[in-house]
């Protein structure tokens, strides 16, 4: 099936580039994308080299069958997987960064000084796990929020728009799902719906779409009693033409605004799922989860954990770098002169 | 002026009294710090105290010692050997010319229950009464009783009309609602009672079984068979306000329950009315301390020799605290506040270097004790399943083995468990009677070359299918999704990936795991066993066909069904251990190393450090709690607790001298800048 993924990147890399031509082609875009590079160089530039790795580490292809080789013939690897070789760059056990020798025993080690980050109990490099993680968190907080964009949208626009019954009826399932406390809803979907990339991201995006669809709802109401609305109204539009070439383009800084910030939550929100047990396997947050008791060992073992948390921490704040100068450069109400 | 002196003055004596406050860290009551107390520490709450039912470590720790047995295992002795306890004698089983088998047990006389506000007072005031063989058969019925619940009434199936006692008793409940409303003890009474359980006299209770079984002794080693008092039964009923029977015991052990907060705490108080105080129990092998001393045991500390045929109990007192966490309930051990306990995995690297205690430890006067558990961890195979089990023929066989050869149990306890267990060669552990210590098990010897050539021979050359060209793929369940159990499964996933086998853990909840295996739909599995009692049949039984999981729901989750090993084991099951068990043994433990139903990962062991003052702690291994045997020195413990914890006050007096100045030039500057 790794072929699936093949295509898929090809896809969302055809649907970037596509993207990246609509933008340098419309002024409004590019001058806003200009505006956006000139202030977060550095964060742009970061989130960059992660969506780079995630797609290293998503195409993959199979090597022919070989004797010689019976650990990888047969298997799909990835460029990721290509480059750190992890069927023999591994060691026994525990190796501290940059070591020659085990961490434990004091054995040498196969590959001396080669692990940057050292090794985990299982004698896996840091490196190349917390590089495996980067394709792990950039599903989460992308597929996630393809399934909360759509949603609140739908919603907080219809609420917004139609108001009366259907306002009365968003409203409510927003207010019962607001009530519900996210994390236990969190695991009570998982449980149901089984451990796995696409059922994680579902069971975040079930629970992800309120806030947002909050907003989309405030903001069409105030468009909708707006001039060029009622004009539109006027001249016998349907309710449909309006809501697609009038409400969505005007809410559209929000939904770009609120993509990069529920990325970040969405990401975080998976660590924690793995610190409880039912999240991804490869995430983060299962490195965190695994190195939790290594803080407690004498001496400690710290570098799993820094491993995950400095890539973690690095992609969420330069990810929360990039919505706020966002907002400041497409929201009107908040541009301003950098 | 007046009021900033006060104010000075009240920030003087608040330091002060702070100073003086806090100088030491004792969790316990100054009063108790002479006494022979024995201070330990429980991780789960018991969920119930009834010795028909209780079955976990945690509740044996109470039952153990609250109640006694008819017999008990001698505390020093290895391999395990039953004494008498509330019994005269360790009874001879009597062959009976069709078949059957009778015990006769002679209890002691002028054993007397606990006193308790459920007897009515006798002639003296006191609110007990002697033990009869009729409190035993109690037990007994009680086992039996579907009401009860007894997780073990199946082991006591061949007593003659044990279950039909059971079957006749439910069925009167269920017809007849006044026979319900009766008290217990009418109910058994009226039901006929277990034909194959007979009370002669006062003191004397004969077990009839159906065929010959010498294992059903070990069962009257437990606190399941204890005799029980008809009138806690009745008092306790969990009615109106009453206790439950499940949280007060009633027993007849060397210490009754004093305090029982099972989510905090509780205490074992010495019972001065115990059978072993009596002076015509002086010599009763359960109530003094073993003169047979092993040397080793008295050369290494661990038993001091001037015990010997001195009379039990030494401890006035046990308390339990309950410790959620691993980390401060050892660091309590540490500070001298626990007088025995495990080491954490955290810490095991800092207290055990090179096999041995660390030097900081031993100059602690800490010692170390290990004990191999009798237990066996394993993987296990559905032998059902097409591709790894029995249908699969040779092939399938050849698969088992060389994924077995694909394993290092060594690496493994080293990875996962700081080293403390033993590679297994069978699912027999030391101690118990058929394991051989010079046995080297050929397919769990690790050699990877080795276990490619095997999987090449089975037509899985590198892991690639010869017939389909496609890799095995096989997948591995598993009921724990903890990040620490997934690395272990990791581990055993990459073992067999290096020989070309791709493995695929699925992690679920255990009931989704508990019905793949009701359904078979699962084809590796992981497992562990924990003996009830020292004996090969306890271990073989794990792979009986009659015990297969498919089949009957057993044990067996492997549902490993040979004709064969069947057959030895129906010949070996009820033998006194002898050369025709071991050669009974000896070959079914060939076809297990043939077959590989399981992959024999290791026997826990057990690692114990204790203080200098704890005196004749011996591990036992098995789920035996032995207060009565243990002493401890008051005297050594609270010297050496107040050396570990004198008071650091310095950083408090930083602390108060930073407040001091931070806080005068504010007050100077308030009162100043006020007046």
């Amino acid at each position: 099936m790794h072929w699936v993924s093949d295509i898929l990147v090809v896809l969302l890399a055809s649907a970037a580039v596509g993207v990246c031509r609509y933008v340098s082609g419309d002024r409004f875009w590019r001058e806003n994308a200009t505006e956006l590079w000139r202030r977060r160089p550095f964060a742009i530039a970061i989130v960059g080299a992660y969506l780079l790795i995630a797609l290293m580490d998503s195409i993959s292809w199979v090597d022919p069958a070989s004797d010689a080789n019976a650990l990888t013939s047969g298997k799909p690897r990835t460029i990721i997987d290509r480059l750190f070789v992890p069927e023999t760059f591994t060691e026994a056990s525990y190796s501290a960064p940059l070591a020659s020798v085990a961490f434990y025993g004091g054995q040498p080690l196969l590959h001396p000084g080669a692990h940057l980050l050292g090794t985990d109990l299982l004698g896996r490099d840091v490196v190349y796990r917390t590089l495996k993680g980067v394709r792990v968190a950039l599903l989460i907080g992308g597929l996630t929020s393809l399934v909360v964009i759509p949603i609140a949208l739908l919603f907080g626009v219809s609420a917004g728009y139609f108001g009366r019954r259907i306002d009365d009826a968003v409203f409510f399932a927003m207010t019962v799902l607001a009530s519900v406390p996210t994390l236990l809803l969190l695991i009570a979907l998982i449980m149901v719906l089984g451990k796995g990339t696409v059922q994680v991201c579902v069971a975040l995006g079930v629970t992800g779409w309120v806030h947002f669809c909050r907003i989309a709802r405030g903001e069409t109401l105030k468009l909708r009693e707006t001039d060029f609305i009622a004009a539109a109204r006027a001249l016998g539009v349907r309710d449909g033409t309006i809501i697609r070439r009038h409400i969505l383009p005007n809410i559209a800084h929000l939904v770009i605004i609120t993509f990069a910030l529920s990325f970040t939550a969405l990401v975080l929100s998976e660590t924690i799922l793995s610190y409880l047990g039912i999240g991804l396997d490869g995430s983060w947050g299962q490195m965190i989860d695994q190195a939790r008791n290594e803080l407690s060992r004498t001496p400690v073992i710290w570098w799993n954990l820094t491993g995950a948390s400095i890539a973690l921490f690095t992609l969420v704040l330069a990810v929360n770098m990039i919505a706020d100068a966002m907002r400041d450069v497409i929201d009107p109400r908040t541009r301003r002169e950098g | 002026m007046r009021s900033h002196s006060a104010a000075m003055a009240l920030l003087a004596a608040l330091a002060a009294g702070v100073a003086a406050a806090g100088c030491t860290n004792n969790p316990y009551p100054q009063a108790d710090r002479d006494k022979k107390v024995l201070y330990s520490s429980f991780h789960d709450a018991p969920k119930t105290l009834d010795p028909a039912v209780a079955y976990t470590t945690a509740e044996h720790v109470i039952t153990g010692n609250v109640y006694d047995t008819l017999l008990e295992y001698h505390y020093l002795a290895r391999p395990y050997r039953l004494i008498p306890g509330l019994a005269v004698s360790v009874p001879k089983g009597q062959d009976l010319p069709d078949g059957r088998q009778t015990y006769r047990f002679q209890l002691r006389p002028g054993v007397l229950f606990h006193p308790d506000p459920c007897f009515p007072p006798d002639a003296t005031g006191r609110r007990t009464r002697e033990v009869t063989a009729a409190d035993l058969a109690f037990a007994l019925a009680r086992i039996a009783d579907p009401a009860v619940n007894s997780p073990v009434i199946g082991s006591f199936a061949q007593i003659e009309g044990f279950a039909d006692f059971s079957k006749r008793l439910e069925d009167l409940r269920r017809s007849d609602k006044a026979f319900a409303a009766l008290p217990i003890r009418e109910q058994y009474a009226k039901a006929g009672g277990i034909a194959g359980v007979l009370v002669h006299g006062g003191h004397e209770l004969q077990i009839v079984l159906s065929q010959a079984n010498a294992q059903i002794l070990y069962w009257f080693a437990m606190p399941f068979t204890t005799p029980v008092a008809w009138e806690a039964v009745a008092a306790y009923d969990g009615k109106d306000g009453r206790d439950s029977f499940a949280d007060h015991a009633v027993g007849t052990g060397p210490y009754r329950l004093a305090l029982y907060e099972k989510q905090f705490r509780f205490s074992l108080a010495r019972n001065e009315l115990w059978y072993g105080t009596l002076s015509t129990n002086s010599d009763a092998p359960g109530a003094v301390f073993p003169t047979e001393i092993d040397p080793k045991d008295s050369i290494e500390g661990r038993i001091d020799p001037a015990y010997a045929g001195r009379r039990l109990p030494f401890v006035d007192r046990v308390t339990f605290y309950r410790e959620r966490e691993g980390i401060p309930q050892f660091n309590k051990l540490l500070e001298g506040y626990y007088d025995d306990g495990g080491i954490i995995k955290e810490s095991f690297d800092a207290v055990i270097q090179n096999g041995r205690l660390s030097p900081a430890m031993r100059a602690r006067g800490m010692r170390l004790d290990v004990t191999v558990e009798p237990s066996i961890f394993y993987v296990g195979f559905n032998m059902e399943d097409p591709v790894v089990g029995t249908p699969a023929g040779e092939r399938g066989r050849k698969l088992r083995q060389a994924m077995s050869v694909a394993v290092d149990s060594r690496q493994y306890l080293e990875l996962f468990l700081n080293g403390r267990g033993l590679p297994a060669q069978t699912l027999l552990p030391p101690e118990i009677f058929g394991y051989d210590s010079s046995y080297k098990n050929p397919f769990r010897q690790y050699d990877v070359e080795r276990a490619r050539q095997i999987l090449a021979d089975a037509g899985y050359k590198n892991g690639i299918d010869a017939a389909t060209g496609n890799r095995l793929k096989l997948s591995f369940d598993t009921s724990a999704t903890t990040a620490a159990a997934s690395l272990q499964f990791e581990y055993l996933a990459n073992s067999w990936r290096q020989i070309g086998i791709d493995v695929e853990i699925n992690a679920t909840t255990y009931n989704q795991f508990q019905d793949k295996v009701r359904h078979g739909a699962y084809q590796i599995f992981s497992w562990g066993w924990l003996a009830d009692f020292p004996d090969p049949e306890n271990f073989l039984f794990l792979l009986a066909c009659e015990n297969a999981r498919s089949k009957n729901g057993g044990p067996n989750t492997a549902s490993f069904c040979n004709a064969e090993f069947d057959s030895l084991y129906h010949q070996m099951k009820y033998l006194p251990n002898n050369a025709r068990r071991a050669d009974l043994i000896r070959r079914m433990l060939a076809i297990l190393e043939r077959e590989r139903p399981w992959i024999e990962l290791y026997h826990l062991e057990e690692f114990v450090l204790s203080h200098a003052w704890l005196v004749n702690s011996k591990p036992m291994g098995i789920s035996y709690p032995a207060y009565k045997y243990k002493d401890v020195r008051p005297e050594l413990r609270a010297r050496l607790q107040g050396e570990w914890n004198a008071p650091l006050r310095w950083p408090l007096y930083l602390v108060l001298c930073a407040i001091v100045a931070l806080t005068v030039p504010a007050v100077r500057t308030y009162y100043r800048e006020r007046l």
